[in-house]
């Protein structure tokens, strides 16, 4: 029998429940949220550190004890945008979003052949990609510079954004490896038997049940890409110079300007952030993938 | 003494005002076997996790024996509980899971063995107890399932559908398997079932609720014979009791061209009730077909052939018809003598075997 | 009580069938446009590594210009017996162990802590992955100056409230700087790794465990801790195959000083090939850092196993 309305009676009783129970939330939960809030702050502080610091004057950046309270200024701001900050941010976006889209367009085919189409030995696959990731980035930088050289590729965002691929292409192959395996068979050989041919089942079917899987992809790739500082300034100079080569420049021999370079890191920073703050969904998806096997 | 008493309790959906189960009593005797059956829906299987400590008890009381137990946590309930999953260990073998809660309990490594070892041969799983569940077929997993349970000795015993996931044939073995188990542990045991079959079966007693209410606690043999309204009595009884709405003119029921003459009780159950309708109910096995003139003109729809019995399925020559497609009787008949789609028959229902119900508030009436 | 002899009460389980193989041109209808997306991508990834194989094998100096030729595995020789060479490994397995192992710990606690419901749950989700956000070269100039700085620092001033006083870490204690910064970054990541295995455990399997007599450090022992096994595994893999290449942090903060003392593979090659221009050399050592990797991950794979074997 539908209630369009729930008896008052029954309202009244509820909300008696409620009062009953609401009242006793567990001690220990209270002890969790204290130490997860004590913990969350520790470990948020070096970056809201960083983030105040570039709105001090030069002077109150580094003191004893440290300056808590100040004036905000935007003076450090001024400076980097001065300097003409601009350039560097497109490059690093270019570099970043290029390689992300080249690497989702390259790692799906290759992702669906190790996974559902199963190639033939496809664990070994999987590990000989992987294996390529662990080689770390110097050693390969003078091999890669020799050659950058030789074709004329020094200084260009396209070139690094080809060694960004490179570079995410292994893990993008198994995070998406991992999204496609838990495709349900079944909703796959529906397609099949409706008709559909390979291409038509990898469009109308697949990707849009493994979109989020790929944006999860996407996001991780991105952040690495931004994130990547060897490459970066050792493959560029001023045409393709990325964010990181900016913040490096703020090193100089004139010693450390920590305001400043606080201010410029915030803004290194920020983008990825940001990102990482609104896609948080994703970001957990993507970390934790073929986890469930 | 392991009584188990559902005092007037209640739970309401979490961030709601709607009760999952609404003011439950029962008293279960020791030893009983005590089967809630309802809709999906109707809080069978919510009553059943408020008594295993698993869901929190708005209102009223549940006691165990003497304690009462309504503020306790599942571990200090003494109960053991056979979920609709299974819920086996997946990482342990079936020895373990038959023990872990013999070593929660702190029980000596001998005497585990030993009841595992007993149990495992009453279920006759001990082939299996080395292996892993997901080694094990699905009625191997169940038995795990009861093994782990009856392994405890516990007071009492809750089981959330156990037979759901198997087979029907499985399901029908497993069925008295179960019941005769019980018998002999003498262990209370509540258990929940949407299946009214297996309720009637297994069962010393049946409760039926729906949407969180008990409508009626009593043996199945009560149940199907007095249903106390209109619900239990369509929900008890396979095929389901025909019951429709009839005008009432002078104390009997007028069903197509034929009056039905209604008890005395009932007469003065609908007098007081104040209507000129009554809600009639009478089970297919319950009418017989007659000739011209000694029942209702019945048009033949559909005639199901099962082997042992034959249902015939009409529509009532002379009576309203709320929905134009509907066969709006069933009854059962002679399998060799089948009447044909489209031809007229004549039935009645056997005097003293129909059942009154209020059209306004679907209780038994007289 | 006896049970009925259904068909498969105490029958052996059959063999699996065989996987029933599509018939070879339907196969390659299928897999055929996959291939050059394949191969491509694998072409890429393998054209760094490819490379540096091919300059590992060469003696060639960038000061002393056509010095170019082919000298077999002379290259890794000189690599294998260089002591520093040996020092920078165990560095590296230093720091890979104690960055892992920390982060794990801590990942697993704050990921039971994130598992329960409590107020402003999801605000100190989001602070607790920044550190894993920051660009780690920005980072490690942050801890650098800001924090580890023997008189401005903030470490040194909560200290300095105990009655601590200065201490210079970059330069007293330099391993555990860097591994301070490591497990800041790479905590968030191991925490998300498990938090999803949390979150992934049947809630009815829980139940059972409470109807059991479980109490909550009994379940967590007992049945989350198994299920956390492949999730830690993964997570381990993954993050000790970054944790190695770390070297943004080394690069800012120690320069793999004092001395050598924080000097691990990734900065060893760094040296090879920007102060030495040893090619080469250079080359090489990161071909044997590949195989060092995939060692490490092995190693610790086979020990988080052994930690989580039942008991009878």
């Amino acid at each position: 029998m539908a209630v369009a309305t729930t008896p008052p009676i029954t309202a009244e009783r509820a909300a008696a429940a409620r009062r009953r129970r609401g009242g006793k939330v567990s001690g220990g939960t209270v002890a969790i949220g204290i130490v997860a809030w004590v913990v969350g702050l520790l470990f948020f502080s070096p970056v809201l550190w960083m983030f105040l610091t570039g709105f001090k004057q030069e002077s109150q950046a580094s003191t004893d004890p440290p300056t808590f309270f100040f004036t905000p200024t935007l003076d450090q701001y001024r400076a980097i945008f001065d300097r003409d900050f601009a350039p560097y941010f497109i490059n690093s976006a270019t570099a970043s979003i290029v390689s992300v889209v080249l690497v989702i367009i390259l790692a799906t085919p290759a992702a669906y052949a190790l996974s559902i189409a199963r190639v033939a030995k496809w664990r070994d696959g999987l590990f000989f990609f992987m294996s390529t990731r662990m080689m770390p980035a110097v050693a390969s930088i003078l091999p890669l510079y020799i050659i950058a050289k030789n074709i004329r590729m020094l200084d260009n965002i396209w070139f690094l954004s080809l060694v960004y691929t490179a570079m995410n292409l292994p893990i993008a192959v198994w995070m998406i490896r991992s999204f496609l395996i838990e495709l349900p068979k079944e909703v796959l050989e529906a397609a099949r038997v409706d008709g559909a041919k390979l291409f038509t089942e990898m469009r109308r079917v697949i990707l849009p049940m493994i979109a989020p899987g790929l944006a999860a992809t996407a996001l991780i790739c991105f952040i690495f890409a931004w994130n990547e500082f060897f490459f970066a300034v050792s493959l560029t100079a001023t045409k393709a110079a990325t964010v990181p080569v900016f913040l490096v420049g703020f090193i100089t021999s004139e010693g450390l300007f920590w305001a400043r370079l606080s201010a410029a890191s915030t803004m290194a920073v920020l983008p990825v952030i940001i990102a990482g703050w609104i896609a948080q969904k994703w970001l957990v998806r993507g970390l934790s993938l073929g986890a469930v096997k | 003494m392991a009584t188990v008493t559902y005092d007037e309790a209640s739970r309401f959906y979490p961030g709601s005002d709607i009760p999952a189960v609404d003011r439950l009593s029962i008293d279960v005797a020791d030893a009983e076997f005590l089967v809630l059956v309802g809709p999906s829906g109707s809080g069978k299987s919510t009553a059943l996790r408020m008594l295993a400590g698993l869901e929190d008890v708005d209102e009223g009381r549940i006691r165990i024996g003497e304690r009462d137990v309504t503020s306790l946590p599942p571990r200090d309930r003494d109960i053991a509980m056979v979920f609709q999953s299974y819920a086996l260990y997946p990482h342990m073998t079936v020895a373990q899971n038959m023990g872990f809660a013999l070593e929660q309990a702190k029980v000596p490594k001998d005497q585990r063995a030993k009841r595992i070892r007993d149990a495992a041969k009453i279920l006759d799983i001990e082939p299996f107890l080395d292996r892993k569940p997901k080694a094990l077929s699905g009625g191997q997993r169940q038995r795990v399932a009861m093994g782990r349970a009856i392994v405890r000795e516990p007071q009492v015993f809750l089981m959330d559908e156990p037979l759901s996931n198997l087979d029907a044939k499985l399901r029908v073995s497993t069925r008295s398997q179960i019941a005769a188990l019980q018998k002999r542990l003498a262990v209370t045991t509540v258990y929940v079932t949407h299946d009214q079959v297996e309720a009637m079966t297994m069962g010393d007693r049946v409760a039926v609720l729906r949407d969180g209410m008990l409508q009626q606690c009593a043996t199945p043999l009560e149940l199907y014979q007095r249903p106390a309204n209109a619900f239990v009595a369509g929900f008890i009884g396979s095929p389901a009791m025909n019951i429709r709405e009839f005008p009432v003119v002078d104390g009997k029921a007028r069903i197509g061209e034929v009056d039905l003459p209604l008890s005395r009780e009932e007469v003065q159950a609908l007098a007081r009730d104040g209507g000129d309708r009554v809600l009639l109910g009478f089970r297919p096995e319950s009418v017989d077909l007659v000739s011209r003139g000694e029942g209702f003109a019945v048009e033949v729809r559909l005639v199901e052939e099962l082997g042992a019995d034959a249902y015939l399925h009409g529509k009532i020559v002379g009576a309203e018809h709320a929905e134009a497609d509907v066969a709006d009787i069933v009854t059962r008949v002679d399998p060799a003598r089948t009447p044909g789609i489209g031809s007229i028959v004549y039935l009645r229902v056997r005097p003293g075997k129909e059942h009154a119900f209020s059209p306004k508030t679907g209780l038994r009436l007289g | 009580m006896a049970v009925e002899s259904e068909v498969w009460v105490g029958a052996a389980p059959r063999r699996r069938p065989e996987p029933k193989r599509l018939p070879t041109r339907e196969r390659w209808v299928r897999r055929g446009p996959l291939l050059p997306a394949l191969i491509f991508a694998i072409v890429l990834t393998q054209l760094p590594f490819l490379f540096t194989l091919y300059y590992s094998v060469r003696e060639r100096n960038l000061l002393r210009p056509g010095s170019d030729r082919f000298v077999g595995l002379k290259n890794y020789g000189k690599v294998a017996t260089d002591d520093l060479f040996r020092n920078a490994v165990f560095n590296t397995i230093k720091l890979t162990v104690s960055a892992v192992l920390l982060s794990m710990l801590l990942g697993v606690a704050l990921a039971v802590v994130l598992d329960k419901k409590f107020l402003g749950r999801g605000i100190v989700r989001t602070l607790l992955i920044t550190p894993f956000l920051v660009m780690p070269a920005a980072a490690a100039l942050l801890w650098k100056t800001s924090i580890f700085n023997p008189v401005f620092g903030l470490l040194n001033w909560v200290l300095s409230l105990f009655g601590v006083s200065n201490v210079d870490w970059v330069n007293r204690f330099p391993m555990p700087s860097i591994v301070m910064v490591l497990t800041w970054q790479w905590t968030p990541f191991m925490m998300l790794i498990v938090l999803a295995g949390l979150q992934s455990q049947s809630p009815e399997i829980l139940e059972a465990a409470k109807v059991d007599g479980a109490t909550a450090w009994a379940t967590f022992r007992r049945i989350t801790l198994p299920h956390l096994r492949q999730f830690i595994e993964l997570a381990v893999l993954l993050g000790s195959i970054f944790i190695v290449q770390t070297f943004d942090s080394i690069f800012m903060i120690t320069q793999g000083g004092p001395g050598q003392a924080t000097t691990n593979l990734p900065y060893f090659i760094y040296q090879k090939a920007f102060r030495a221009f040893d090619v080469g050399e250079a080359a090489a050592a990161g071909v044997i850092v590949v195989a060092a990797t995939i060692i490490i991950a092995t190693f610790a794979l086979r020990v988080i196993s052994g930690l989580f074997q039942e008991e009878a």
